[in-house]
C-alpha cells in the first residue's frame, strides 16, 4: 500500500511539476520581416504566451511562457498556420523529475500526451529539449524517416487509436509524438 | 520583352532574398488571419491626346478572414467625369486552395473574384475593373518562392457589364470578354541582414501586365516597375509606373504612376 501510495505521489508529482518552460519554432515558407511580424503577433496573442524573441534571419521564435501556463504545441502551430505560414521544427524546453521513459509508451507531462519515439529506458530529469516530430511539426520526408522508430498507427494519425489503449488514454485523444 | 528579361536576370543575379508583396498584383499569400489591412492606392496618368491627367484615388480595406480566405473591399474615386467623385467600387475575395512549404521555398496556388461597378461612360474596350468599368473577374494566381527567386502569374478571365446610369459597353457583346495575364517578380534591397522588425526594408518589383481581348484578340502588355518600402513590419509605402510596350487594344491612359500607402493590424479581431 505504501509503495502505491509513493508511486501515486510520485505520479502525481510528475503531472504537477512538468512544465514546458520555453519553444523554440522554425516557420517555413517566408522570407519578409512583415510576414514574420505576422507570426510574432499571432503568437502573441495566446494568453499564456509571456515574451517571443524573433529571429527574422532565420524565422525561428523563441517563445517563453508565463508560470503555471500549460502550453498546447498545436495551439502553437495553429497561430502560425493563421498567419500564413508552417512550422519547420518545434523544440521544447521541459522541467522533468525522474520520468523513466520506455519505448512505444505514452506518458502525461505537462498536460499533454507525449510519445517517446526514441526511448530506451532513459531517466528524465531537470531541463530537456525534445522535438515535435508529429505530422506538420516536420517536413514530409523528416515525418517519413521517423517512421522507423515505431509501427504503432499513432505515429500516422497523432490521436490515441487501438494501439495504444493499454496505456489508459481515451481513444480520440491527442498524442505528441517526440524525440529527445 | 528583352528589357523586361535582362530586368528580370538584374533583379536576381546579384542574390539576396525574395519578396511576393506585388504592387500591381496580389500573389497567392494571403492577409494573415484575424488581420486587417487598410490601402490608399493613387493613380496618375496623362490621357491621351489631351492636356489632362486622370486622378483615381483608391482607398481599401483588407479583411484576413481565415489563414485560406481573405476580402478586398475598394471605393473609386476620380476626376473622369469632369470633378472629383466617386465612380464606383468593388469587392475581392482570394481563396488559397494550395499550398507546400519548406524553410526556403514554398508554391501557393489561390483563386479569386472581383466585382465591381462603375457610374462612368466608357469610353475605351480595354476593361478596367479597378475604375472604368463594372464587371466580374474570376482568375488564378500561383506564386513560387524558391530561395532567392519570388515570382507570381496570374490568369483571370474579365467581363465588362454596362456601367450602372445606363451607361453601355459600346464594343458589342461578343468584345464584352477578356484574358488578362501577369508575371511579378520581387527582390528584397535592404536591409543586407535582418535584425528587427523596426528595419526599413527596401524591395524591388517588376511586373508585367498584360490584356487581350477574346473577341478582337487585341492586346496591351505594361511592364511596371516599382519599389517598395515596409516600415516598423507593418506599414508599406509602395511607388511605382507603369508603361506600355505592346498596345494595339485601345486605353484612354496609358503610362502612369502609382503611390500606395498602406497599413496592416495583426490580430485586429
Amino acid at each position: 500500500m505504501k509503495k502505491i501510495f509513493l508511486i501515486t505521489a510520485v505520479l502525481f508529482s510528475v503531472a504537477v511539476q512538468a512544465q514546458v518552460t520555453k519553444v523554440s519554432l522554425q516557420a517555413s515558407g517566408l522570407t519578409c520581416s512583415m510576414c514574420s511580424n505576422s507570426i510574432n503577433k499571432s503568437l502573441q496573442s495566446l494568453d499564456y504566451v509571456e515574451k517571443v524573441m524573433s529571429d527574422i534571419k532565420t524565422s525561428t521564435f523563441n517563445i517563453s511562457f508565463k508560470p503555471g501556463a500549460s502550453v498546447n504545441f498545436d495551439q502553437l502551430k495553429k497561430k502560425v498556420e493563421d498567419a500564413g505560414f508552417f512550422v519547420a521544427n518545434l523544440k521544447a524546453v521541459i522541467q522533468f523529475n525522474d520520468l523513466v521513459i520506455e519505448k512505444d509508451n505514452h506518458y502525461n507531462v505537462a498536460g499533454m500526451n507525449l510519445h517517446f519515439l526514441n526511448a530506451s529506458g532513459q531517466k528524465l530529469n531537470g531541463e530537456q529539449t525534445i522535438s515535435v516530430v508529429d505530422k506538420g511539426y516536420v517536413s514530409a520526408k523528416i515525418f517519413k524517416k521517423n517512421n522507423s522508430f515505431t509501427n504503432m498507427e499513432c505515429y500516422k494519425t497523432g490521436v490515441v487509436g487501438t494501439c495504444c489503449k493499454k496505456t489508459g488514454l481515451a481513444e480520440g485523444s491527442r498524442i505528441f509524438h517526440v524525440t529527445i | 520583352m528583352k528589357l523586361l528579361l535582362s530586368t528580370l536576370m538584374l533583379l536576381f543575379s546579384i542574390g539576396s532574398k525574395a519578396q511576393e508583396l506585388y504592387v500591381y498584383t496580389d500573389p497567392a499569400s494571403n492577409l494573415p488571419a484575424k488581420s486587417l489591412g487598410f490601402r490608399l492606392t493613387n493613380n496618375l496618368a496623362h490621357i491621351k491626346n489631351t492636356d489632362k491627367y486622370r486622378f483615381a484615388t483608391i482607398p481599401e480595406i483588407m479583411i484576413g478572414i481565415s489563414k485560406k480566405f481573405m476580402l478586398k473591399a475598394d471605393a473609386a474615386i476620380s476626376n473622369m467625369s469632369g470633378s472629383t467623385k466617386l465612380n464606383g467600387g468593388s469587392l475581392y475575395a482570394k481563396y488559397r486552395f494550395f499550398s507546400t512549404d519548406d524553410v526556403q521555398s514554398h508554391f501557393r496556388m489561390a483563386a479569386y473574384m472581383r466585382g465591381s461597378i462603375s457610374n462612368l461612360h466608357i469610353h475605351q474596350p480595354a476593361i478596367d475593373l479597378l475604375l472604368m468599368n463594372s464587371g466580374v473577374e474570376t482568375g488564378l494566381i500561383a506564386t513560387q518562392l524558391i530561395k532567392r527567386i519570388a515570382l507570381s502569374a496570374s490568369l483571370s478571365h474579365l467581363y465588362a457589364a454596362d456601367n450602372t446610369g445606363g451607361k453601355k459597353f459600346l464594343y458589342g457583346n461578343s468584345s464584352r470578354h477578356a484574358l488578362a495575364y501577369t508575371i511579378s517578380a520581387g527582390r528584397l534591397m535592404l536591409p543586407k541582414e535582418y535584425t528587427s522588425y523596426n528595419q526599413t526594408n527596401v524591395n524591388l518589383m517588376m511586373e508585367l501586365l498584360g490584356q487581350t481581348n477574346l473577341n478582337t484578340g487585341k492586346t496591351f502588355i505594361d511592364i511596371a516597375p516599382s519599389v517598395q518600402f515596409i516600415i516598423q513590419s507593418r506599414m508599406r509605402v509602395d511607388v511605382g509606373y507603369r508603361f506600355a510596350i505592346a498596345n494595339n487594344l485601345p486605353r484612354t491612359s496609358e503610362n502612369g504612376a502609382l503611390l500606395r500607402l498602406e497599413y496592416n493590424i495583426f490580430n485586429a479581431f
